[in-house]
C-alpha cells in the first residue's frame, strides 16, 4: 500500500464533489443521476482501499509510517500535512467509507426526483471526503481543519431543505452548539502550541530516537510525549479537557446533546450517515486519537467517564417517550455515544472503538429502515404507523435485526460490543466505575425497551393511517402508498444487516482461528499494536454477559407486554391513579428535561438576553457607543479629513506629493 | 564655473518648474513647466558628466533619452488635452474635477 | 548588441512584435474576437521564450545572465515578474472582451497598448541601469495613460490627463534623484553604485551623506507614485474611477507589481548597505498608507473608488514587507521580507483581479459603479456574488483565502524584523477594513435587488473569473508552491 493509495481514499470523494459541483450541476443538469454514480464509484474504490489498509496495518503490525510533507513554512512556524495510518485510522476508514457507500446507494432511491439531487450528492461526497480527511490526519491543524469542514457539511446537510424553516433553525442550532465545543478544542490547540514548544524542544533527542518529528502539532509526537511523561503538571489535563470539549459538542454529549435530535430535519440518509454512524463518532475518535494524553490525567478520565455515563442514561430515558421514530433513534444515538465515551473514560479503549464499529452498522441500518418506513407512510410519527410488517417484510426483518443488535441480544454484533463495555466497567471496580456501571446497566435496559417499543408501534398491530391521519398535515391518502421500498433502498439495508449480525465475531473472544481463521481477540490485538494503550481483551465474562442478556431480554419483554399484549395501558401510566407520581416524571422526560426551554428560556433569554445582553447593551450604549461615536466620528470624519484634499483638482495632488517629499526630508534631517 | 554653479542653476530651474506645475491653471502651461523640470535634470546630468572623472558620456546619453521620452510624453498629453478641450471647451485644470473625494 | 543580448530581451521584443501585429491586424479585419484571441494566443510566444530563459538561468552556475552592456540582468527575480505580468495580462484581456463592445473601433489600439505597457513592466524588474529603469518606467506609463483615456468620455479623459501630468511630474522627481545618484557615485549601473554608496555612507546620520538622503527620498517619491503609496497616492481614486474598469484592474495589479519589483531591485541591490535606514522610512510610509487608505475607503459609495483606496491600504501592507529587512544580526540572511512582498503581490493580484472582473461583468449590465447597485446580486448572479464575496474576504485576510496567507507571511516577516508596532497597526487596520469589505457582501445578500434580470457574461470573462476565483482558494490552501517560488526569486539579493 503506497501513500498515494491512502491519499486517494480521501481525494476520490473530494474529486467527486468537485466534479459534481463544477461539471454536472452547471452543464449536465438533465443528467443529474450521473452525480450519484460518480459519488458511488469514488466511495466504492475508497472502501476497497480502506479494507486494504486494514489488512496492511495488520500485516505490518500496526506500523505504516509515511513522513509528513511540508505545507507552509513561515519563519519559525512550520506546518505540515501527513497521514497517520494506524489501526484506529484503518478501522475508522472502513466504517466511514462503508456506511457512506451504503447511504449513497440508498439515497438514489430516497432522493429520487428531488430538485436538489446533484447538490445532495455533492454535499455527501464533500462530507465523506472531509470525514476521511479527519480520520487520516497526521497532525492537529489538519484534524482541526477537517473537524470544522465536517461541521460545515453537517450544517449544509441539516439545512438541505432550506425552504423548511425548521430545517434552517435546526442547522443553525447544530452549528452554534457544536461551535461551543469547538471553541474548547481551539483553545486546547493554542494552549498546546504556547506551552508545548519548550517541552518538545527540551526532549528533541528522544523524539528523534523514537523516529518522531517532534513537532507540537504532530499527533504521534504528542501521544509519545504523553506516554513518556513529558507533560508535567496540569498541561495534559487542560489540553485533554479542551479536546474533550470539542468531542462533547460533536458527539452530542450531555449537556451539548440538544442539537442532535433537531438535526433529524435533514434527509433521512443524511441522518443515517452523519448523525448516527460517522460525524457524531468524530468526538469519540478524537478522544481515542489522543488517548495517551487522557490517560496521563486521571481527572480528565473521570470526567470523560461520568459525562459518558450521564449521557447514556439521560438520553435513553428521553428515547422512552418520543413518538417520532427518528427522534427515538436520535436519542438512542446520543445514548450509545455515551456508552462509548464511558468506555473510554474507564480506560476500555478497545471496547469503545469496537462499539463504535458495530454501532455504525446497526444504527445506519435502523435509520435507513426509518427512512424506508417514511417512504411508504409519509410520516415519522409512530402513532400513525403500525402493521407495516406485512407490507414491508424486508424493512421489518432488517429493522428487527438492527433492534436486536442494539438491544444486545446474543449472538448479534451489539451483544459483543456492549457486553465488552459492561464487562470492563465491572472488572476493576472503584467508586467511579461502580457508578458508571450502574448507569450503563440501566441505560441498556432502557435501550432494549425503547427500541422494541418503536419496533412494535411501527410494524405490529393495525395500520393507523400514515401521514393522511396526521392532523394539520394537509395530506390525503394519495401520499400513503403501503408497499416495500425500491430495491436500491432495500439492498443497502440487507447489506448492512450482515455486519449488524456478524461484526461481533471480529472481537472473537471465543475461538482462536475459528470462523474464517480470524485470530482470537483480533480487534483488540490490532488496536493494541501501536499505542499500547490499556486495551481490555479478556476471556468472555459470563457473569457480565448473563447480566446484560437478562437486562436486554427483560427490556424487550416489558415492551412486548405494554405494546403487544396491552397488559399495561400506557395511558394509565400517565393519567391513571398514580398520575400524581408518574405524570410529572413523564412530562419531565417528554419535554426532554426542559433542556430546550432551559437553553432557550433560561440561558438564552434570562441569562443571555436579560443578563449578558443587558450588560452588553449597557456597555454598548455607554462604552462602545461612546467609543463607537468617537471611532465613527473618527472613522467617518477622518475619512472625510483624509479625503479633504481629494478635491479633484490635479495640482492639489501635486502639492500633496511635494509636501510629502519635504516632510519626509524634514523628519529624517531633524529626527534622524 | 564650478560644478556647484550648475547645481544651483539646475535646482533653481527644477523649483521654478515645480512651481509652474503647481501654480499655473492652464494645462498647456503645466505641461511646459514639466518640461522645465526635465530640462533642469538634463542640465544636472550634463554638468555631472562633464565634471565626472569616469564615464563621461553617460550623463549626456541620459539627457538625450530624457529629451526623446519627453517628446513622446508631450505628444500624448497634447492629444488628451485636445480631447479635453473638445469635451468642455476649456483646458483650465480647475474645471476638470468631475471625480473627487 | 549581439545574439546573446537579443536572446535576453527576446520576451520583450516578441511582445513588441505582437503589439505591432495586433495593430496591423486591426486594419485588415473587423471581426469581433479576433484581436483578443490573437493577443492571448500570441502571449504564448513571450511565455515560451521566458520559459527558455528560465532553463538558461537554471543551468547557469551563478543563476543569472547579464547582457546589453550590463544593463539587463535575467535572474529568478526578473523571471518571476515576467510570468506574473504575462499571467495578469492574459487574464485582463480575457476579462475585457465584453467591455470592448463599448469601445468601437479602438479595439486594436486597446490590445496593442496593453501589450506595449506589459512589455515595459516585464523589462522593469530585469534592468539594472538607471537609464534603462527610466525608459522601462516610461514604456509602462505612457501606454497606460493612453489606455486610461481611451474611452474618450469626460471621466476617462479627465482620468487620463490627471494620470499623465502627475506621472510626468513624478518622473521628473525620480530623474532628479537619479541624477544626484549619478553625480555622487559617477555611475548609473546599480552594481557600481552599491560599492560607491558603501564608501560614501560612512558619514553620520541616516543614509550617511545628506545628498544620498535627498536622492533616496526623491527616488522613493518617484516610484511611490507608481505603487500608490501615501503621500503619493492622491491620484489613485480619481484615475481608478475614471479609467475603463479592465484598465483599473491592470493598473492596480500589474503596474503596482512592476513598481514594487523595481523598488526591491534598487533598494536591495544599490542601497543594500544602508537598508536599516530606508527600512524605517518604509515602515513610516507603510503605516501612513494603510491608515489613510482604510479610513478613506470607509466613506466611499463607488465601488471602484473604494477599491482604489483599498489598493492604497494594500500598498501599505506591501511596504511592510519592504521594511522587514531583518534585524541587525541576520541582516543578510533572511529572504522573508522581500519573499513576503512577492507572495503578497501574487495574493493581491489574484484577489483584486477577481473583484474587478466581477465588477466589470456586473457594471456591464447595471451601468453603475455604485455599491448600492450591487444589492441582491446574491439572487441575480449567485456565482459572481460568491466570487466577489470570496475576494472581499481575501482582501480582508480571513482563511482559507490567499489573502490570509499573504498577511500571515508579511506579518511574520515584520515580527521577525522587530516591527511589532507596525504589525499591530496592520491588524488594527485590517479590523477597520472589515467595515467596508463586509459591507459589499452585506449589500449583495441582505438587500433587495432592484431588478431580477440576471447578469449576462461571455465565455472569456467567465474563464478569467473562474481562474482567479479558484486561485484565491487554491492558493489559500496550498500556498507553498508560490511561496517557494517567491523565496527562490529573492534569493538573488542575498
Amino acid at each position: 500500500m503506497t501513500e498515494m493509495m491512502a491519499w486517494s481514499i480521501f481525494l476520490l470523494p473530494l474529486f467527486a464533489f468537485i466534479f459534481i459541483s463544477l461539471v454536472i450541476r452547471p452543464f449536465l443538469n438533465g443528467y443529474d443521476r450521473v452525480s450519484g454514480y460518480v459519488a458511488i464509484v469514488a466511495v466504492a474504490i475508497g472502501f476497497v482501499l480502506s479494507i486494504q489498509s486494514v489488512l496492511e496495518v495488520w500485516n505490518n503490525h500496526g506500523k505504516i509510517v509515511w513522513p509528513s510533507h511540508s505545507w507552509i513554512t513561515v519563519g519559525s512556524l512550520e506546518l505540515s500535512v501527513g497521514i497517520l495510518m494506524d489501526p484506529l485510522t484503518a478501522i475508522m476508514l472502513v466504517v466511514v467509507s462503508g456506511v457512506s457507500l451504503m447511504v449513497l446507494i440508498y439515497s438514489q432511491g430516497y432522493m429520487h426526483g428531488d430538485p436538489g439531487y446533484s447538490r445532495y450528492f455533492a454535499y455527501i461526497s464533500l462530507f465523506t471526503a472531509s470525514m476521511i480527511g479527519l480520520v487520516l490526519a497526521g497532525n492537529i491543524i489538519q484534524i482541526y481543519f477537517f473537524w470544522e469542514l465536517v461541521g460545515l457539511c453537517s450544517y449544509l446537510l441539516i439545512g438541505f431543505w432550506f425552504h423548511k424553516p425548521s430545517a434552517i433553525a435546526a442547522a443553525k442550532k447544530a452549528f452554534l452548539v457544536t461551535r461551543l465545543g469547538d471553541f474548547g478544542f481551539l483553545l486546547a490547540i493554542l494552549y498546546l502550541f504556547a506551552n508545548g514548544g519548550e517541552i518538545f524542544a527540551a526532549n528533541a533527542s528522544e523524539f528523534t530516537g523514537a523516529g518522531m518529528s517532534g513537532s507540537v502539532f504532530d499527533i504521534s509526537s504528542v501521544n509519545f510525549a504523553a506516554k513518556s511523561g513529558f507533560f508535567a503538571g496540569s498541561i495534559a489535563t487542560l489540553v485533554a479537557l479542551g479536546i474533550f470539549a470539542g468531542a462533547v459538542g460533536k458527539s452530542a454529549q450531555f449537556p451539548l446533546h440538544v442539537w442532535l435530535p433537531d438535526a433529524m430535519e435533514g434527509p433521512t440518509p443524511v441522518s443515517a450517515l452523519i448523525h448516527a454512524a460517522t460525524m457524531v463518532v468524530a468526538g469519540i475518535f478524537l478522544v481515542a486519537r489522543f488517548f495517551p494524553l487522557f490517560e496521563v490525567s486521571s481527572t480528565a478520565m473521570s470526567f470523560v467517564a461520568i459525562t459518558g455515563g450521564v449521557t447514556a442514561l439521560f438520553a435513553a430515558s428521553m428515547g422512552l417517550v418520543m413518538y417520532d421514530i427518528k427522534r427515538v433513534l436520535a436519542y438512542s444515538t446520543v445514548s450509545q455515544l455515551g456508552f462509548m465515551m464511558l468506555a473510554l473514560g474507564i480506560g476500555a479503549y478497545g471496547p469503545a472503538i469496537f462499539h463504535l464499529f458495530t454501532h455504525a452498522f446497526f444504527k445506519a441500518l435502523l435509520f435507513l429502515g426509518s427512512g424506508s418506513v417514511n417512504h411508504a407512510t409519509g410520516t415519522f410519527d409512530m402513532r400513525y404507523m403500525g402493521g407495516l410488517k406485512k407490507h414491508m417484510p424486508w424493512t421489518y426483518y432488517t429493522f428487527l435485526i438492527g433492534s436486536l443488535s442494539i438491544a444486545g441480544i446474543f449472538p448479534l454484533a451489539g451483544f459483543w460490543s456492549k457486553d465488552e463495555i459492561i464487562a470492563a466497567s465491572l472488572h476493576h471496580p472503584d467508586a467511579i466505575q461502580i457508578v458508571v456501571a450502574i448507569m450503563a446497566l440501566v441505560a441498556a435496559f432502557m435501550t432494549a425497551f425503547y427500541m422494541f417499543r418503536a419496533l412494535f408501534m411501527t410494524f405490529h398491530g393495525e395500520f393507523r393511517g400514515g401521514i393522511a391521519a396526521e392532523p394539520d398535515s394537509g395530506a390525503d391518502s394519495h401520499d400513503v402508498h403501503l408497499e416495500e421500498s425500491p430495491a436500491v433502498m432495500v439492498l443497502p439495508m440487507v447489506i448492512l444487516a450482515i455486519p449488524a449480525i456478524v461484526a461481533g465475531f471480529l472481537f472473537n473472544p471465543v475461538i482462536d482461528g475459528g470462523i474464517g481463521s480470524i485470530p482470537q481477540y483480533w480487534f483488540s490485538k490490532m488496536l493494541n499494536m501501536v499505542d499500547h494503550v490499556y486495551v481490555k481483551g479478556h476471556p468472555i465474562d459470563f457473569f457480565a454477559a448473563s447480566i446484560s442478556s437478562i437486562i436486554a431480554v427483560s427490556g424487550i419483554g416489558l415492551a412486548y407486554l405494554i405494546y403487544i399484549r396491552k397488559s399495561v395501558n400506557t395511558s394509565t401510566i400517565i393519567d391513571g391513579e398514580f398520575s400524581y407520581m408518574t405524570g410529572p416524571v413523564y412530562k419531565l422526560i417528554f419535554r426532554k428535561y426542559f433542556f430546550d426551554e432551559l437553553y432557550e428560556g433560561k440561558i438564552t433569554i434570562a441569562l443571555f438576553y436579560n443578563g449578558v445582553a443587558r450588560l452588553i447593551d449597557w456597555c454598548d450604549r455607554n462604552i462602545v457607543d461612546r467609543i463607537g461615536n468617537v471611532i465613527g466620528f473618527f472613522g467617518r470624519n477622518s475619512g472625510k479629513v483624509v479625503t479633504t484634499l481629494e478635491t479633484g483638482q490635479v495640482q492639489i495632488y501635486g502639492v500633496g506629493m511635494s509636501v510629502g517629499i519635504v516632510s519626509i526630508l524634514i523628519v529624517f534631517v531633524v529626527w534622524g | 564655473m564650478s560644478l556647484i554653479h550648475f547645481q544651483i542653476l539646475s535646482a533653481a530651474m527644477f523649483s521654478i518648474g515645480l512651481y509652474g506645475v503647481l501654480a499655473r491653471r492652464n494645462a498647456l502651461l503645466v505641461l511646459l513647466s514639466i518640461e522645465i523640470m526635465l530640462n533642469a535634470v538634463n542640465i544636472n546630468l550634463v554638468a555631472f558628466s562633464s565634471y565626472a572623472e569616469s564615464a563621461q558620456e553617460v550623463g549626456q546619453i541620459i539627457a538625450i533619452f530624457i529629451i526623446t521620452v519627453a517628446a513622446a510624453e508631450v505628444g500624448l498629453a497634447m492629444a488628451i488635452i485636445l480631447r479635453l478641450f473638445r469635451d468642455r471647451s476649456s483646458v483650465d485644470l480647475d474645471d476638470i474635477d468631475l471625480m473627487k473625494w | 548588441m549581439d545574439f546573446h543580448d537579443i536572446k535576453l530581451l527576446s520576451p520583450e521584443i516578441s511582445m513588441g512584435a505582437l503589439g505591432i501585429i495586433i495593430i496591423l491586424l486591426d486594419m485588415i479585419t473587423n471581426r469581433k474576437g479576433v484581436l483578443a484571441t490573437v493577443s492571448v494566443v500570441g502571449l504564448a510566444v513571450p511565455l515560451s521564450l521566458s520559459l527558455y530563459l528560465c532553463g538558461l538561468v537554471d543551468s547557469d552556475s551563478e543563476g543569472k545572465l547579464s547582457g546589453v552592456y550590463g544593463t539587463v540582468l535575467i535572474d529568478q527575480f526578473s523571471l518571476f515578474f515576467k510570468f506574473f505580468i504575462l499571467g495578469t495580462l492574459a487574464l485582463v484581456i480575457l476579462s475585457s472582451t465584453d467591455y470592448l463592445s463599448k469601445l468601437g473601433r479602438l479595439r486594436g489600439e486597446y490590445h496593442a497598448l496593453l501589450i506595449f505597457s506589459a512589455a515595459g513592466m516585464m523589462l522593469l524588474p530585469a534592468v539594472t541601469d538607471l537609464i534603462s529603469i527610466y525608459i522601462a518606467i516610461e514604456l509602462t506609463a505612457l501606454p497606460l495613460a493612453a489606455l486610461i483615456a481611451i474611452r474618450r468620455d469626460s471621466h476617462s479623459t479627465e482620468a487620463g490627463i490627471k494620470f499623465l501630468l502627475l506621472s510626468a511630474m513624478s518622473s521628473a522627481v525620480l530623474l532628479y534623484g537619479m541624477a544626484l545618484i549619478y553625480g555622487f557615485t559617477g555611475s548609473t549601473e546599480i552594481e557600481v553604485i552599491i560599492e560607491r554608496i558603501a564608501y560614501l555612507s560612512t558619514g553620520s546620520g541616516p543614509f550617511g551623506e545628506r545628498v544620498i538622503l535627498l536622492a533616496v527620498v526623491l527616488i522613493v517619491a518617484g516610484i511611490g507614485f507608481k505603487i500608490s503609496v501615501a503621500p503619493f497616492q492622491m491620484w489613485v481614486p480619481d484615475v481608478y474611477e475614471g479609467a475603463p474598469t479592465p484598465i483599473t484592474s491592470y493598473l492596480s495589479v500589474a503596474s503596482k507589481a512592476a513598481g514594487f519589483a523595481i523598488m526591491l531591485r534598487i533598494f536591495y541591490m544599490a542601497f543594500g548597505d544602508i537598508r536599516i535606514d530606508w527600512a524605517s522610512l518604509f515602515a513610516i510610509l507603510s503605516a501612513v498608507s494603510m491608515t489613510v487608505g482604510n479610513l478613506a475607503a470607509v466613506i466611499q459609495t463607488n465601488i471602484k473608488r473604494m477599491l482604489a483606496y483599498s489598493t492604497v491600504a494594500h500598498a501599505g501592507f506591501l511596504l511592510m514587507g519592504l521594511a522587514a529587512v531583518g534585524t541587525q544580526a541576520d541582516l543578510f540572511e533572511t529572504p522573508m521580507g522581500p519573499g513576503s512582498v512577492l507572495f503578497y503581490l501574487v495574493a493581491y493580484a489574484v484577489t483584486n483581479l477577481a473583484a474587478f472582473f466581477v465588477i466589470i461583468a456586473v457594471v456591464n449590465s447595471t451601468r453603475s459603479n455604485m455599491i448600492r447597485n450591487f444589492a441582491g446580486m446574491g439572487q441575480r448572479a449567485p456565482v459572481l456574488a460568491i466570487i466577489l464575496s470570496i475576494s472581499m474576504i481575501s482582501l480582508l485576510g480571513i482563511p482559507p483565502t490567499v489573502g490570509f496567507m499573504g498577511k500571515l507571511y508579511i506579518f511574520s516577516a515584520a515580527i521577525n524584523s522587530g516591527l511589532t508596532w507596525l504589525v499591530i497597526c496592520g491588524v488594527l487596520n485590517s479590523v477597520v477594513s472589515a467595515y467596508y469589505y463586509l459591507r459589499v457582501i452585506r449589500t449583495m445578500y441582505m438587500l433587495e435587488p432592484e431588478s431580477d434580470t440576471s447578469i449576462q457574461i461571455g465565455i472569456p470573462p467567465r474563464m478569467a473569473i473562474g481562474i482567479v476565483g479558484i486561485g484565491i482558494l487554491v492558493l489559500g490552501i496550498i500556498p507553498s508552491t508560490v511561496m517557494n517560488a517567491a523565496e527562490k526569486a529573492v534569493i538573488v539579493f542575498f
